[in-house]
């Protein structure tokens, strides 16, 4: 009978010069690599205050505009220019494409003097303001919000505490029941001593946030992948997509103390948006005060937040229009595959379209 | 056979070698094969590579010779490959057999390749460990082979009472101690439990390659059998980290650091107050202050903006929308005069 291993001497012998080959000429491709651009689509700072910048992406020619302006609520973990990664691969494109006339929020990167920034002032300080912006610009009562990830959780409480702003609400990725028993990142929260490591540390440093995330399929994503990536040294184009997404994915901002430690003990350790028992500033949270039209995008292979997360929003508000779209990928191939051009981005506009 | 193996495998190495040496300069030889021969290469290009480039080729490197060190595991026991093994199914048990070993601390410590290829199941802890030196002064692994006293002992030296002037600082070393020791012993619950489930991916492995054999399916490059080497990880991995006793090292772990990190930075507040210098302490209750008078501040500030807007709509005035914060707009979406609703729209705050 065969041995299920069979490699012969030679093979391996030239399998060895292969890849030594190949990151030779990777090698003078790297150093040939442009400077890793990141967010592609023309946009225009409109709005600022701290550290936050609200801006406004130039619309297409020859596209009829939605007259109800959709504003993208990104996480406080990791940076918004994954909407808008590259040319090819932007969910802001796709929206633009739809007729959306899209804003953004860029949080920028809290520092120390940043540490007591409570979920109250994020949300209804800074997130509110730039609704207020938005609705003043456009002489509207309320408008369009897309959520992402953790910016869906907070667009969900955002929407409980001022509805009356929000027309129709899109959310992405978004956990809603932090204790589904797949959730492996709220598993390993469960045991932390949130405040001993708030206290300790101040801001919690985006290292900690990438350990973590990192930590859910280490040898894939710290190891294998950049044995794969071997395999498409060769083309330049490939190795500054690569490049992109790599600084991406390391490019964690620290989470402000106060804000963090709310999150992961209301939201995580106590499933708040569940249980209840959520205070953000002088309001109750609960999802059944929020009412307009709710699109709820998960992804089935999300490792992250894993779908039943998500799904657990049906039946929980109280809207009448509530729509689920499940996407067959993952958490970050949501926004970046080919697919999701196809299938996600066009799918919301049409939504929207269809509700402004 | 094993003579033909050898022969590629001096030629392999000597073109490197010869490239290397002349890309550095240098003549002497390198000492050892492919991994060697690497070495030298990257060695040459290294110094004179832009950060992002050298991490990233860094990166690869590591794991290229991971792969090819899993191959020379899986088959340094072939009779292909010079090995002794009687029937090739015998070699590759005595190759999952020398792993295991390995993990349990048997193997011989000379099995450089085995021990090195095992390290593969350290990418956690070693993620761990670039993460915590990333943020302390102390390098990661001063802790990882501090000899490990008995916790009895260790406590009840400990627990003595510290007297007169130095009672304080006596008190504050012995819980620095008593935390490093906390610490320490997380840090090693964590990598024992690493090392089991190190073992259990042996066994998938070995179950994986059974079940290849009865599909008749075969492996054929050193990049293949390390795929399902990495598959069989993951696997075990998944299973394992989502037990509770996982989420209690986890735990332990993050929980230790942190008190050790907060004992030590509790002693330099105190250096630094001796110095009459600010301290972190001070610092963060100058942030809180701040931090709630601006949330006053603004707050006012958006009910002013607020009443602006209501005299504007009784005196039957457009109010332009002047928010502190906006900016010029851009020509491709010009701004627009606020229509003043009787219902007032809440007024932003400028900067501070």
């Amino acid at each position: 009978m065969m041995l299920p291993i069979d490699i012969r001497p030679d093979k391996l012998s030239e399998e060895m010069l292969d890849y030594s080959r190949k990151l030779g000429k990777g090698m003078e491709n790297l150093l040939n690599a442009d400077k890793i651009d990141t967010g592609v689509s023309p946009r225009d700072a409109v709005y600022k205050e701290d550290k936050l910048v609200l801006y406004r992406y130039q619309a297409p020619e020859g596209v009829k505009r939605n007259p109800v302006p959709l504003l993208v609520v990104y996480a406080l973990v990791n940076r918004p220019y994954m909407t808008d990664i590259q040319e090819d691969r932007s969910t802001i494109k796709g929206l633009l494409a739809t007729g959306q006339d899209v804003y953004l929020i860029d949080w920028g990167y809290p520092d120390h003097a940043d540490r007591a920034l409570t979920i109250d002032d994020y949300l209804n300080n800074y997130l509110d303001n730039c609704v207020d912006y938005i609705r003043e610009t456009h002489g509207l009562d309320a408008i369009n919000i897309l959520g992402i990830c953790q910016g869906g959780a907070f667009s969900l409480c955002y929407t409980s505490m001022h509805q009356e702003k929000v027309k129709n609400l899109v959310v992405m990725v978004t956990p809603v029941d932090f204790k589904t028993p797949d959730n492996l990142l709220s598993a390993w929260v469960q045991n932390i001593d949130v405040d001993l490591a708030v206290d300790t540390m101040g801001n919690i440093p985006g290292e900690i946030l990438n350990w973590s995330f990192l930590s859910l399929k280490p040898f894939s994503l710290t190891g294998q992948k950049y044995v794969n990536m071997v395999d498409v040294l060769d083309d330049p184009e490939k190795i500054k997509n690569f490049l992109r997404m790599e600084k991406w994915i390391f490019d964690s901002p620290d989470q402000a103390g106060e804000t963090f430690r709310q999150f992961a003990k209301d939201f995580f350790q106590k499933n708040g948006l569940i249980n209840g028992g959520i205070r953000i500033g002088q309001h109750d949270i609960s999802l059944a005060d929020v009412a307009c039209p709710i699109l709820n995008i998960y992804a089935l292979q999300d490792h992250l937040v894993p779908p039943n997360s998500s799904r657990a929003l049906a039946g929980r508000t109280s809207s009448k229009d509530y729509t689920e779209l499940a996407f067959p990928g993952g958490h970050i191939g949501i926004y970046v595959s080919g697919k999701a051009q196809k299938e996600v981005t066009p799918a919301i506009g049409k939504w929207l379209n269809e509700r402004s | 056979m094993n003579d033909d193996w050898l022969s590629l495998q001096q030629k392999y190495w000597e073109q490197w070698a010869d490239l290397s040496r002349k890309a550095m300069g240098a003549q002497a030889p390198a000492t050892n094969p492919w991994e060697n021969a690497l070495d030298q290469w990257w060695k040459a290009f290294a110094p004179a590579t832009p950060d992002l480039p050298r991490n990233f080729m860094e990166k690869m490197m590591e794991q290229g010779k991971m792969f090819f060190r899993m191959a020379d595991t899986f088959t340094h026991n072939l009779p292909q490959f010079g090995g002794t093994a009687t029937d090739s199914w015998s070699s590759l048990n005595k190759s999952l057999d020398e792993m295991q070993k390995a993990f349990m601390g048997g193997e011989d410590q000379g099995n450089q390749a085995l021990h090195k290829m095992l390290a593969f199941w350290e990418l956690p802890y070693d993620n761990w460990q670039r993460m915590m030196s990333s943020l302390s002064p102390i390098p990661g692994d001063l802790l990882r082979n501090m000899p490990h006293a008995p916790a009895q002992t260790v406590d009840k030296v400990l627990s003595a009472p510290g007297l007169g002037y130095t009672r304080e600082e006596q008190s504050q070393y012995q819980d620095l101690i008593r935390r490093s020791l906390d610490y320490q012993r997380a840090l090693q619950e964590y990598m024992s439990f690493f090392s089991g489930m190190g073992m259990k991916s042996i066994q998938r492995m070995r179950q994986f390659l059974e079940g290849l054999q009865t599909s008749g399916k075969v492996i054929d490059s050193a990049r293949g059998l390390y795929d399902s080497w990495v598959s069989c990880c993951e696997e075990v991995y998944a299973e394992d980290v989502q037990s509770e006793e996982y989420a209690r090292i986890h735990g332990h772990l993050v929980n230790a650091q942190m008190a050790l990190k907060q004992r030590m930075s509790i002693m330099v507040d105190e250096s630094l107050g001796a110095m009459n210098m600010p301290t972190r302490i001070e610092l963060r209750t100058l942030q809180d202050r701040v931090q709630q008078a601006r949330r006053e501040n603004k707050h006012l500030r958006k009910e002013l903006h607020s009443l602006q807007l209501q005299v504007a709509a009784l005196s039957g005035q457009e109010a332009l929308a002047t928010r502190p914060g906006a900016l010029a707009q851009s020509a491709a979406a010009p701004a627009k005069r606020t229509i003043v609703r009787k219902k007032p729209v809440s007024a932003t705050p400028a900067d501070q």
